[in-house]
């Protein structure tokens, strides 16, 4: 949060989240390493750089893929809410495997040229007016310079700096390292090798992606302006609220609004996290503070401020329950300004 | 996430999506079948096969 910066941050469960992260791509390089040397056809003998080439590759796009789905899915089910909170991690160690792919790639296939390597990938094959013979290797390293930037960047050093919206605008840029990597996989290895596997994954990564990314989009967009009650908008029954969790009020005009049940209380708060702009309503209470489910960030729920030192602050709004049924005021009020929560069993 | 950027994030996508589908089936539809050297007479092919 704002009080100061650490290098990495880090709780038990990041530790052993990345410890999970570090087995499982051990155990992938190895699998594959191992299949492909198991299955290779008699007279062919592949270079032991050459299946590190792939493996390192395979599983850079998987990763990227499965970091990609975490988004929509989460909005779905809160299974993936941890995956969620460590994606900053896997985003990182994403860019390190496929910077190691890539400086594999150019020290095996352009090492060797008089060229500089560097020059080389985008030199050495012309045909840039040809898509079966496009030179692919261009893709992939455009795809590696966005993700550089977003690993880079995936400090909260940079985020404070450069602004919550330049922040998220910049890091939008991993759709456009997705796209090119689709590309440079359709144009690269799935034009030299037949292996109907390598078509299936690739069309299921991107119907995949393209498919969550369109449906959570267009549900997010969709106003929920409800039944109203002298201007305020209707959130749910009492006994549909679940306790530490929010309803998601999304009005016509203005931003989403988070409406949390505390044990007795009921209190709504903007939808908008002030760190990256993490959606607090898919978040829960912890601490009797709102926690983002992003990144952690914490809001007291009586007036929408960080609890000390932290200084963060975010609108908040009254509620009322009318009959056993809550109501918002889609009116904000400044950010921090105290609001005193409905009283489950309390009188309107 | 702020409406703008939900907007934003939607468009990218739009755009996106028939793009990737659209290359990724020309590149299935455009790749080169198994080389053939036509100096060679068939006999030998056959055998290779």
């Amino acid at each position: 949060m704002s009080h100061d910066y650490k290098a990495v941050q880090s709780t038990p469960f990041k530790k052993r989240f990345d410890l999970w992260l570090l087995i499982g791509i051990a155990l992938y390089l190895v699998g594959f390493i191992a299949v492909s040397f198991s299955t290779q056809p008699a007279g062919e003998s592949l270079h032991p750089v050459q299946v590190v080439i792939r493996a390192t590759g395979t599983l850079a796009f998987l990763l990227l893929t499965f970091i990609l789905c975490i988004g929509p899915l989460a909005r779905f089910t809160d299974r993936f809410k941890p995956f969620l909170y460590n994606r900053r991690h896997l985003g990182v160690t994403t860019f390190l495997i496929a910077l190691m792919h890539a400086a594999l790639t150019i020290m095996w296939y352009h090492g060797f040229s008089e060229t500089n390597p560097l020059v080389s990938v985008f030199i050495s094959n012309p045909r840039y007016d040809s898509l079966s013979g496009f030179p692919f290797e261009s893709l992939g390293f455009v795809a590696l310079i966005i993700l550089f930037l977003m690993a880079a960047t995936s400090h909260d050093f940079w985020n404070a700096n450069l602004g919550p919206g330049l922040w998220k605008t910049l890091h939008m840029g991993v759709y456009f390292a997705y796209a090119a990597l689709v590309l440079h996989v359709a144009l690269g290895a799935i034009q030299f090798n037949k292996d109907p596997i390598y078509v299936g994954l690739l069309a299921a990564s991107a119907v995949t992606v393209i498919g969550l990314h369109l449906i959570s989009g267009i549900a997010g967009l969709r106003s929920s302006h409800r039944d109203g009650l002298d201007g305020w908008l209707k959130v749910a029954a009492v006994a549909d609220m679940e306790d530490a969790r929010a309803k998601i009020i999304r009005p016509a005009k203005g931003e989403a609004i988070a409406v949390f049940r505390d044990g007795e209380k009921i209190s709504a708060v903007s939808n908008v996290c002030r760190h990256q702009g993490g959606p607090l309503g898919e978040g829960k209470i912890v601490d009797g503070c709102i926690t983002c489910p992003w990144h952690g960030f914490q809001y007291r729920m009586q007036d929408g401020q960080s609890p000390p030192p932290f200084t963060e602050k975010i609108a908040t709004y009254a509620t009322r329950i009318v009959d056993g049924v809550v109501y918002v005021n889609p009116e904000p009020n400044a950010p921090g300004t105290p609001q005193t929560p409905s009283q489950i069993g309390a009188s309107a | 996430m702020k409406r703008a950027h939900k907007r934003a994030h939607l468009l990218i996508w739009i755009v996106l999506a028939p793009v990737i589908a659209g290359l990724f089936a020309l590149s299935i539809v455009m790749r080169p079948g198994a080389p053939v050297n036509e100096t060679l007479p068939d006999v030998l092919i056959e055998e290779a096969r």
